[in-house]
């Protein structure tokens, strides 16, 4: 190989081609639902979502799990079709039709080929409108989620993120339990319940369709008018409440789920982080990056690049409408448990203690700024930013004014983030791993109080009756 | 509805790399896609896990790029990127905004001229470490994570070069030394052995310059040594069973097949028979098995596409607590018996097909995915054409032909049914949280 062979200095960019986040239009029907229609030409896969601002952290304790099952049973069923008629109605227009609910809000969705469109909202809106919730189907969607609950207890990394949310929140959190709910909550859901719980969040005025993709010579409004305009706000439909997402009280540091035989630690660092609506959150965008974003990040480098500890360690901020969680992460081999939660959370501390680098702080703006384009290529990922938009009350600019917002960030602000939203004194330590192995390096190393918690993989017997 | 074709140049250089650009204004951004034709089915016994290992270290610098600086310029120049591993193929990729496209051309071209400079026994130990820990975060530690390495196992002999699996074996991994890897660069990668497609808004005859820059000068240097055998019978001979006890709440039934191999039409007759089969809740098996009979927890099958000797069909039950195992394995096995025995009915393969168009429609509206269809096509078929005729091989699937290949692939004495059952070691009596000390 000759010196010749390449060429030894790094290309300089040209000027990159103009982009702006799509425009889009938002108009409010006679009934108050809002629809949002973004035209992208050139991409006649068209993806529709309607958002119900009404998620798992509205509903009330004793009925936890209920959001999401019912917005799962939306397809089970409604008054003219059953659950298999609505399901190949749907895979005759191509049409993937899906009904889901997190934490913040409740959708229902569709992506189908713009010709295509029309019907595949009929279906949509008939989903929504006129569901039965089935009796018999709701128990095995019910008993699918006891089902579910019981492998997550078996999956290292369900298990920890599960852990984690428990020992950060209070218990009369939301965020203190999964969204699809716990064993004693799920255990009694029937469709009544469901159908309860899914009218109260059905109220026009909290619900936007956003509809984006290649809309050319599509009349979109008359047809949403027609099938979504004649609805009214049910009886049962209420306002949503504050969220609380209070710490929880006391509790040791460390908390370890006993895994006999594991041959990896699941690390997870942190505690309650910021809701989406705070002020410096361009400058937590940023500061997330360096910490726990980038293939560079600190805990990457440092874990992964440096020490071979992990396949991947990072960090970042859970926004919600209220204060999700911030956590640090890494699956580690066992051997090099206390070691690496160490190291982690010496990364926890340096980014709070100086200002990131010049060339820290320009390689993560560069790359929020620079990817922006690439995330919003097709019509999926646009109309999920404008849900996001909508879930969280924010502008209409503020997808527009991103990239700016990002530039603008300097090392003091991060500085600033990291002092006041980063707290290591503060963090919870959670971890499933084998305690025979690890408990006393953890103990030894002197992270701080140290319970073990240790499962019965039986607790609860399974859920499903046998049927004959 | 019809799919917007996909045009593009495809030439070589002097030197042999195989180029192929297709221009695509709608957004400024641009996808590279580099496949090697070097996969986990050219390596050698006691060196298994080697190509992908090798994958790692192709990200830890080059004469003129530092370790972590690949990852760190791409990055901040506002792309993504990532390179994989599989039995046939490894191929890097980076997507970025279209005036970065020479710094993806920069740095494929001076790890593929120069790797070797940067190469230190410290970095092979970290990435041998980073290796080691994927394999237990996405195999060892993960519930039913060995499934996929069973498979291979029974499905293709000793010594098949689809035998083991990609991620290779600890004993192996611990073995590599800087000479296996200086070998297996000198050996795979050179331009003559790759084909480097190009996606997005870029203007041809510029891409085109700029490769011929960057790599124009790279030497022709591939002897490839020759490949193991890949042939082998169409049909297993017998059915292998093994019972797997794993740390699992609800034990899981998992039935594989060999399967026509990639590229064949029967192939893909059997990918539009498998999408009636699971694809989806309107599917039979998801139907019979979680709706209506409720014994499955979740029910999946798919194929996946091996281009030497034979593919392999592969699926899974997870079953019901108080559900006998037995009862779930004999109702996905009639299933999978109709389908080789009945024709699916007209309306079934309207679905699929309209599934099917949705599915290719979403893919391709991507550049990366395209630029990785080239890229495949050319350098497994050597035909990139391929991209644009394939929504026709699948519409023009018949239900006969799915009845045929299914009657071929799943036969009794064509299948391993591997039975995880959670492990019979006592639990622990309590759920509790105890302090310690």
């Amino acid at each position: 190989m000759t010196e010749s062979t390449v060429i030894s200095t790094r290309p300089i960019p040209g000027h990159p081609h103009p982009y702006a986040f799509p425009a889009f239009e938002r108009q409010a029907l006679a009934n108050g639902l809002t629809v949002v229609r973004c035209d992208l030409p050139g991409r006649p896969l068209v993806s529709a979502t309607l958002v119900i601002r009404n998620g798992a952290a509205d509903e009330p304790a004793e009925v936890a799990g209920a959001t999401v099952l019912a917005a799962r049973g939306l397809s089970e069923g409604t008054e003219r079709f059953d659950a298999i008629a609505l399901v190949e109605a749907a895979e005759r227009l191509g049409a993937s039709l899906h009904a889901d609910a997190g934490w913040d809000a409740s959708t229902a969705a569709v992506e189908v080929p713009a010709t295509r469109l029309e019907p595949a909202l009929e279906l949509l809106a008939e989903l929504v409108a006129q569901p039965t919730f089935p009796a018999a189907e709701v128990e095995r969607l019910r008993d699918e989620r006891l089902n579910d609950l019981l492998q997550a207890r078996a999956d290292p990394r369900r298990r920890v993120d599960e852990a984690f949310a428990d020992a950060i929140y209070a218990p009369d959190s939301p965020y203190h339990r999964p969204a699809g709910g716990l064993r004693e909550t799920v255990e009694p859901l029937d469709r009544s319940v469901l159908a309860e719980t899914f009218r109260r969040g059905l109220d026009p005025a909290r619900l936007t369709l956003i509809v984006g993709g290649d809309l050319d010579g599509l009349e979109l409004i008359p047809v949403v008018e027609r099938l979504f305009g004649g609805w009214i706000r049910s009886a049962e439909a209420a306002a949503a409440g504050p969220i609380v997402d209070r710490p929880a009280a006391g509790g040791a540091r460390v908390r370890l789920v006993d895994r006999p035989g594991s041959v990896q630690t699941e690390i997870r660092v942190g505690h309650v982080g910021v809701p989406r609506a705070v002020p410096d959150y361009h400058a937590i965008a940023v500061l997330s990056a360096i910490l726990g974003g980038l293939f560079n990040s600190r805990l990457n480098l440092k874990l992964r690049e440096e020490k071979g500890y992990t396949y991947g360690a990072g960090a970042g901020f859970d926004f919600r409408r209220a204060a999700g969680p911030f956590s640090a992460r890494a699956a580690v081999n066992t051997e090099v448990t206390a070691a690496a939660l160490a190291d982690l959370l010496a990364e926890l501390e340096r980014i709070r203690e100086a200002p990131v680098t010049d060339a820290e702080l320009s390689a993560a703006r560069d790359f929020l700024v620079g990817v922006f384009p690439l995330r919003f290529e097709t019509p999926g990922p646009v109309v999920g930013a404008l849900g996001g938009l909508v879930v969280h009350d924010l502008p209409d600019d503020e997808l527009v004014h991103f990239r700016e917002r990002i530039e603008a960030v300097s090392a003091a602000d991060i500085l600033s983030s990291a002092r006041r939203r980063i707290d290591v004194e503060g963090a919870r330590i959670v971890l499933v791993g084998d305690a025979a192995r690890v408990a006393g390096d953890l103990e030894g190393a002197g992270f701080g109080p140290l319970e073990v918690v240790r499962d019965d993989v039986l607790a609860g017997g399974p859920a499903g009756a046998t049927p004959g | 509805m019809s799919l917007p074709v996909v045009r593009f140049s495809d030439e070589r250089l002097a030197n042999g790399l195989r180029l192929i650009v297709a221009e695509d204004h709608l957004a400024p951004v641009v996808a590279v896609n580099i496949w090697y034709n070097v996969g986990s089915k050219n390596e050698v016994p006691g060196k298994t896990g080697f190509a992908h290992l090798f994958e790692h270290i192709m990200f830890q610098g080059s004469r003129h790029v530092a370790k972590s600086q690949h990852f760190a310029l791409v990055q901040a120049a506002g792309g993504t990127l990532n390179g994989t591993t599989w039995l046939d193929r490894t191929n890097y990729y980076e997507t970025l905004p279209s005036n970065q496209l020479e710094l993806a051309l920069w740095l494929e071209a001076d790890r593929l001229g120069t790797l070797l400079d940067a190469l230190s026994q410290e970095n092979l130990d970290n990435q041998r470490e980073v290796v080691k820990n994927e394999k237990r975060s996405s195999y060892d530690n993960r519930p039913y994570g060995s499934w996929a390495e069973k498979l291979q196992a029974h499905l293709y002999p000793e010594g098949h070069p689809y035998h083991h699996p990609t991620i290779g074996s600890m004993e192996d991994l611990d073995a590599a030394s800087l000479d296996d890897v200086a070998d297996f660069f000198r050996t795979w990668y050179a331009p003559d052995n790759a084909v480097l497609a190009i996606v997005g808004d870029v203007e041809t005859g510029l891409a085109r310059a700029s490769v011929k820059r960057y790599f124009g000068r790279l030497q022709r240097r591939t002897v490839v040594p020759p490949i193991g055998d890949l042939s082998l019978p169409p049909i297993l001979g017998e059915e292998r069973r093994e019972v797997v006890e794993d740390r699992v709440q609800l034990p899981r039934i998992f039935f594989g097949f060999r399967a026509p191999a990639f590229g064949d039409p029967r192939f893909e007759a059997l990918e539009v028979g498998m999408q009636i089969l699971a694809g989806g809740k309107g599917s039979r098996l998801h139907r019979r098995l979680v709706r209506d009979e409720r014994i499955a927890q979740d029910v999946t099958a798919f194929p996946l596409g091996f281009v030497g000797g034979a593919s392999m069909a592969a699926g899974w039950a997870t079953v019901r607590p108080g559900i006998a195992v037995e009862r779930v394995e004999t109702a996905f096995l009639e299933e999978l018996a109709r389908l080789g025995a009945e024709r699916v009915s007209d309306d079934e393969l309207v679905r699929a097909r309209a599934l099917i168009e949705t599915e290719e429609l979403g893919a391709l509206q991507r550049v990366e995915e395209r630029a990785d269809r080239l890229a495949m096509d050319a350098t497994l078929f050597d035909e990139p054409g391929r991209i644009n005729t394939m929504l026709e091989r699948y519409l023009g699937v018949s239900a006969e032909q799915i009845r045929e290949v299914s009657e071929a692939v799943f036969r009794p004495d064509n299948r391993v049914v591997l039975t995880y059952l959670p492990t019979t070691v006592a639990a622990p009596v309590a759920a509790t949280a105890e302090p310690v000390a």
